[in-house]
């Protein structure tokens, strides 16, 4: 990297405060009673970047695979805390089985990205690996959650004609099929939106961070492509494992759909 | 009313079957009952009793809470749930059509890995089973989301006969039909079991044409199951 970083002092970030209060001006203006949640949000990221930016430098200064992959384990376990809590439907319990899928898929992604692609030596070196699986997992995280919102809605919502199929002989995959292909055309479309709309309509976060930081562009694109790769690469998989998964999850020993309607009544 | 005896073999046996959608509220209790092959039975009792669930524990669309379900002398869960379904055969009261024509709902069955063995129906046979219950203006090429109510309910009917079940369970299968339609598929369902010994078991709170066939009343009441003389 070339140039030098115009640091950021504590007064410019109090300055910096200013859009906030200007959102919640407008919040309270229009009655939006989001004042509350405008100020939990911003101490919240301050703190959890400080915090962030403490435990990398740690990190960065142990320099052994072990912490490094600590923080990584962190963060999937966060993510797949988030995806629980944004999905409505609690009918079904997937907690464990998604963690276990997503440490292995973003293990396998953030691995061939470092160790095979970039070549960083080792391939957990820091200051790759840390940023890089934070980036994997924040993106595909968002497309995960919404592959499963729409399984399980959908499932929930044509529970007629599943149960139709299984009736005729389907096995529980045949029966779900059209519901398994929606969920993961939901979850990929975002991201394929994304790869379309790149360096035209927004420059991405990843490429900004390193043009501020002085490198030459021309790097930072080859990154940025490498990162927008990886994160349709690792939302594939795991929105295909993700939604594989839960499916299965939602059908019983015998195939039969566990899904119910949210107030079950009484059947003739 | 007539008791049918064609055949006095149990084709399925409940024993002491409780089932329940949450622990504190059994809907059935200790449910002993035997079901004869060839025979064919009507199931009634009030609304929400639970008739259509009595249904659905057959073919396994529902588990029971304790004891055990046999069909032919074997627990339910020593056969593959798709083919357990295919030979204990469950007709929906709503009646669930797929995007697609006429032809391709009738032949949905025989695209599944289960029944990929199985002979595809001829269109002579489909027509006459078509014909049997007046669906004789219905085209193969019309699309199956354009039929009446009462035409689907058929529809998934004849889709069900095509895979030659050796139970039928039906939920309501007359009630989005007109008495001359609903006397046609008595008439049919009748026919076949007299003629191929298939057990019928039909929830129903109409009974157009039943008077002509020979079957036997279950009634269901207050978490209980009794045959009523």
């Amino acid at each position: 990297m070339t140039g030098t970083v115009i640091e950021i002092g504590p007064y410019q970030l109090i300055l910096a405060l200013v859009f906030i209060l200007l959102a919640g001006g407008a919040s309270l203006y229009h009655g939006l009673r989001l004042e509350k949640d405008l100020l939990v949000g911003t101490i919240r990221t301050f703190a959890q970047l400080f915090l962030l930016g403490y435990v990398l430098k740690f990190v960065f200064r142990l320099n052994s695979v072990w912490p490094v992959l600590a923080v990584f384990l962190f963060m999937i376990v966060f993510a797949t805390r988030i995806i629980r809590s944004r999905i409505k439907e609690k009918q079904v319990a997937f907690f464990w089985p998604m963690l276990v899928s997503m440490v292995i898929s973003y293990a396998l992604a953030a691995i061939l990205i470092t160790g095979v692609v970039i070549g960083a030596k080792p391939w957990w070196k820091p200051q790759y690996f840390i940023p890089l699986g934070g980036m994997l997992i924040g993106n595909s995280m968002n497309a995960v959650a919404i592959s499963l919102d729409r399984l399980l809605s959908d499932l929930k919502e044509r529970r007629q004609e599943v149960e139709m199929m299984l009736c005729l002989g389907a096995d529980y995959h045949e029966a779900s099929k059209d519901m398994v292909k929606n969920a993961m055309r939901a979850g990929m479309i975002p991201a394929i939106n994304s790869m379309m709309a790149v360096g035209v309509v927004f420059i991405p976060g990843m490429m900004t961070g390193q043009i501020l930081a002085g490198a030459d562009p021309l790097v930072a694109i080859r990154y940025q492509i490498v990162v927008m790769v990886m994160i349709v690469g690792a939302t594939a998989m795991l929105s295909f494992l993700g939604v594989r998964i839960v499916c299965k999850l939602c059908f019983g020993p015998a195939q039969q759909l566990l899904l119910r309607p949210e107030k079950h009544g009484k059947r003739d | 009313m007539a008791s049918h005896k064609l055949e006095e073999s149990t084709i399925i046996e409940f024993c002491d079957v409780s089932f329940g959608f949450s622990v504190l509220t059994p809907l059935f209790e200790g449910i002993s009952i035997s079901i004869e092959k060839g025979a064919f039975y009507l199931i009634q009792g009030p609304s929400g009793v639970g008739k259509s669930t009595f249904l659905r524990l057959m073919n396994r669309l529902e588990e029971p809470v304790s004891g055990e379900i046999r069909f032919k002398n074997k627990p339910l869960s020593d056969f593959s749930p798709p083919r357990l379904r295919r030979a204990i055969l469950y007709v929906q009261q709503t009646p669930t059509a797929v995007n697609g024509s006429v032809e391709d709902n009738l032949l949905l069955p025989f695209s599944f890995k289960t029944n990929l063995h199985l002979k595809k129906p001829g269109r002579e046979r489909i027509e006459a089973l078509l014909e049997n219950v007046h669906l004789n203006g219905v085209e193969m090429n019309d699309h199956a989301r354009t039929l009446s109510v009462g035409q689907l309910q058929r529809l998934c009917l004849i889709r069900g006969l095509l895979l030659s079940p050796e139970v039928l369970l039906l939920d309501e299968p007359t009630s989005a039909l007109d008495k001359e339609s609903a006397i046609a598929v008595t008439a049919l369902l009748a026919r076949l079991n007299v003629e191929s010994h298939l057990t019928v078991l039909s929830v129903t709170h109409r009974t157009y044409g039943q008077e002509n066939v020979p079957y036997r009343c279950l009634e269901m009441r207050d978490g209980r199951m009794e045959e009523s003389p």
